[in-house]
This record gives structure tokens, C-alpha cells and sequence, in this order.
């Protein structure tokens, strides 16, 4: 068993590596709101990192799952998500429309191979 | 861009009556597409068998999916939790412009601090988006409270979401179950896609996926941490190195 696998250790794991870190930049935009350049170089390259991390962070979910996922094939993972990319391109920039061809082709992927988690 | 002077008529409905309208005003599409967001990461702690409560307090307190998915996500690789906490703060930097961008809308016409911080920990993507549509109809007297009420309506949705995701998960059957899960890593996808503007978005989306199955498990936890600082500062030295050309 390992500190956050119970509530109360979760719960603060939550808070102290979650919140908090999360938080500031919420409280520093409003402190420091007026007199930070949104468009400076600084935060040109903070923006860059921050969305790599997210591209990171999809990447991981699709390439190296945990869980149930792993029982989906890794062709079928991609072929969701790059049709979703495809639909959401397509339909008017919808999301709604990306994430229900994505989710269409996943279920019909994952029904027609017979994946049971 | 926005114009002050056309502002509303005055109404001098008292606060409580702007925050219910916020409250109101949180149940829509962009609200609806996010219940069904946090309905994925609902089925995600329940894979990751991670304690229901404290996912629930990660909703209301961090109000961030891709901070909770870092978060959440590494602990079951066994990252270690003060790396995840540099990986949360590095993901949580583009709060800080919609904060900056946003606050004008939200703060009104007499500031107080307490009201622009609980307005401003409700921001994150949908309230953004939504808050940019709706506040303008606002009377200025009544936007704190209203932006506080739409907030907190799009976290009890959402919270109510993560409950439904982590109970479903188990009743469904396999391709359904499996269809839960993927939902955060393709929202997150297209997301991505819709806010990439400039090549160094483009940039940053293809060489912080492409590093991160390179660096996985790496030593300390740190993979998301080499994927989203090697790869964003790769993209914003390629991009500044770029010809300048405007599609």
C-alpha cells in the first residue's frame, strides 16, 4: 500500500503537489495582472512548454497506457484519436463533433476485436 | 475590442440573485461537453485505482484536467509526487494569461481582492471561453458575483461527473469502458489542435509528444518534466529561428 492509495494521504498529496503549485499562477494573474506583458518573450517561451507538456501528456495516455487501455491495440488508440483531430477539422471546428468520431470509431474498433478490459 | 461604454442598464439586483444566475448560466453546451471530460477522468481513477474523495477534491480545488490527469496519472507510474508538483506548475502557466486577460470582465466596477481570487481560481478553459460570451451581458455591479456562480456551477458539474465516471466505469461493458477512458487523452488532443495558432504551438504539440515515449521512465520521475521543458524550449528556439511568414 502506498501513501496515496489511501483518502486521507491522496487527499493531501491533492492539495500540497496539486493545488497549490496549480493555484499560483491563478493568484499571481491577479496580483501581477496589470504590469505582466502577455506578449514578452518570457512567457512566449513559458507558453511553448506548457503546451508541449500537455502534447506530452496525451502522448503518454495513447503510447504508454496503464489500465484497461492496454488491452486496445495501438493502431486502434491512434485511429480514434487522429480521427477525432480529423472531425473536429471537418465538422465546423467542433468539439463535440471531434470527440463523437473519435469515440464512434474507438467503440466500433473495440467492439468489432472483441476487447473486454 | 470590448467597449465599456455600451455596458448594460443598471440593475440593482442583489448578488446572491447574480450568483444564481451564473449558476444557471453554467448548464450549456461547453458545460455539457466538460461533464462528459470529467466523466472520462471519473473512469480513469477508478482504472487507476486512485481514492474517489480525493479525486473529487482534485476537481474542486485543482479545477484543471490536465493537471489532474499529471498528477493523478504519474503517481499510478510511481512518479515521484514533488516532480509531479513541478510537472502541475509547468502545465498550469497558461492559467495565468486568461487570469490576466479575463479579469477585466470579471472584476467590476468596485474591487475587491477576495472576490477576483475565488473569481479567478474558477478559470480555466471552458470558463474562459464562456466567460468571454456571457459576462458582457452582465450589469458591471453584478459580474463578480455571477462569474463566481458560473464557476462554481461548471465544478459541481464536473464534480458530478468524476462521481458518474468512477461508478460507471465497472458497470459498462468492455468497448463502452474503454471509450470512457480515451476521452481524456482525446479531448485533450483536440484541444491542442484548436489553440495552435502559430508554428511554435505546432512545433511544441509534435516534439513534446514525439520526446515523451523516448523518456519514459526515466530516472526520478521526471519524464513529463524532459518532454515538456526539452521539447517547449526546442519549438521556441526553432520557431525564433524561423523565417518570419504569416499563413
Amino acid at each position: 500500500m502506498s501513501f496515496h492509495s489511501t483518502e486521507l494521504g491522496a487527499m493531501l498529496v491533492v492539495i500540497f503537489f496539486g493545488f497549490l503549485p496549480n493555484e499560483v499562477w491563478r493568484v499571481l494573474g491577479v496580483l501581477f495582472g496589470r504590469r505582466i506583458d502577455p506578449g514578452s518573450v518570457w512567457m512566449q517561451w513559458v507558453q511553448a512548454v506548457a503546451t508541449a507538456l500537455l502534447a506530452a501528456v496525451v502522448a503518454r495516455l495513447l503510447l504508454v497506457p496503464s489500465g484497461a487501455l492496454v488491452a486496445l491495440p495501438l493502431g486502434l488508440r491512434a485511429g480514434a484519436v487522429g480521427s477525432g483531430i480529423a472531425g473536429f477539422l471537418i465538422v465546423r471546428r467542433s468539439v463535440l463533433a471531434g470527440v463523437l468520431v473519435a469515440e464512434a470509431v474507438l467503440v466500433a474498433g473495440a467492439w468489432w476485436l472483441g476487447v473486454s478490459p | 475590442m470590448l467597449s465599456p461604454q455600451v455596458s448594460p442598464p443598471l440593475d440593482t439586483a442583489p448578488p446572491a440573485r447574480w450568483f444564481a444566475r451564473g449558476m444557471r448560466g453554467a448548464v450549456s453546451t461547453p458545460g455539457l461537453v466538460l461533464v462528459a471530460t470529467f466523466i472520462g477522468f471519473g473512469g480513469l481513477l477508478h482504472d487507476l485505482a486512485f481514492p474517489i474523495g480525493a479525486g473529487l477534491l482534485s476537481t474542486l480545488l485543482i479545477w484543471a484536467l490536465p493537471a489532474q490527469v499529471i498528477l493523478i496519472g504519474g503517481l499510478a507510474t510511481g512518479a515521484s509526487p514533488p516532480a509531479l508538483a513541478v510537472a502541475v506548475c509547468l502545465s498550469g502557466v497558461r492559467l495565468l494569461p486568461m487570469v490576466v486577460s479575463l479579469m477585466p470582465l470579471m472584476r467590476g466596477p468596485r474591487p475587491r481582492l477576495g472576490w477576483e481570487l475565488l473569481c479567478a481560481h474558477f478559470v480555466a478553459m471552458t470558463l474562459w471561453v464562456e466567460g468571454f460570451r456571457l459576462l458582457p451581458k452582465v450589469a458591471p455591479e453584478g459580474r463578480p458575483a455571477y462569474a463566481a456562480g458560473l464557476g462554481l456551477g461548471l465544478t459541481l458539474l464536473s464534480m458530478a461527473g468524476t462521481a458518474i465516471g468512477f461508478y460507471l466505469t465497472g458497470a459498462l461493458p468492455g468497448p463502452l469502458a474503454v471509450a470512457l477512458l480515451l476521452l481524456t487523452p482525446i479531448s485533450f488532443a483536440i484541444l491542442l489542435v484548436r489553440n495552435a495558432r502559430q508554428a511554435v504551438d505546432w512545433l511544441a504539440i509534435g516534439l513534446g509528444a514525439a520526446i515523451s515515449p523516448l523518456v519514459a521512465n526515466s530516472p526520478g520521475g521526471l519524464d513529463l518534466f524532459w518532454a515538456g521543458v526539452g521539447g517547449g524550449t526546442l519549438a521556441f528556439f526553432i520557431a525564433r529561428h524561423l523565417p518570419r511568414q504569416r499563413a
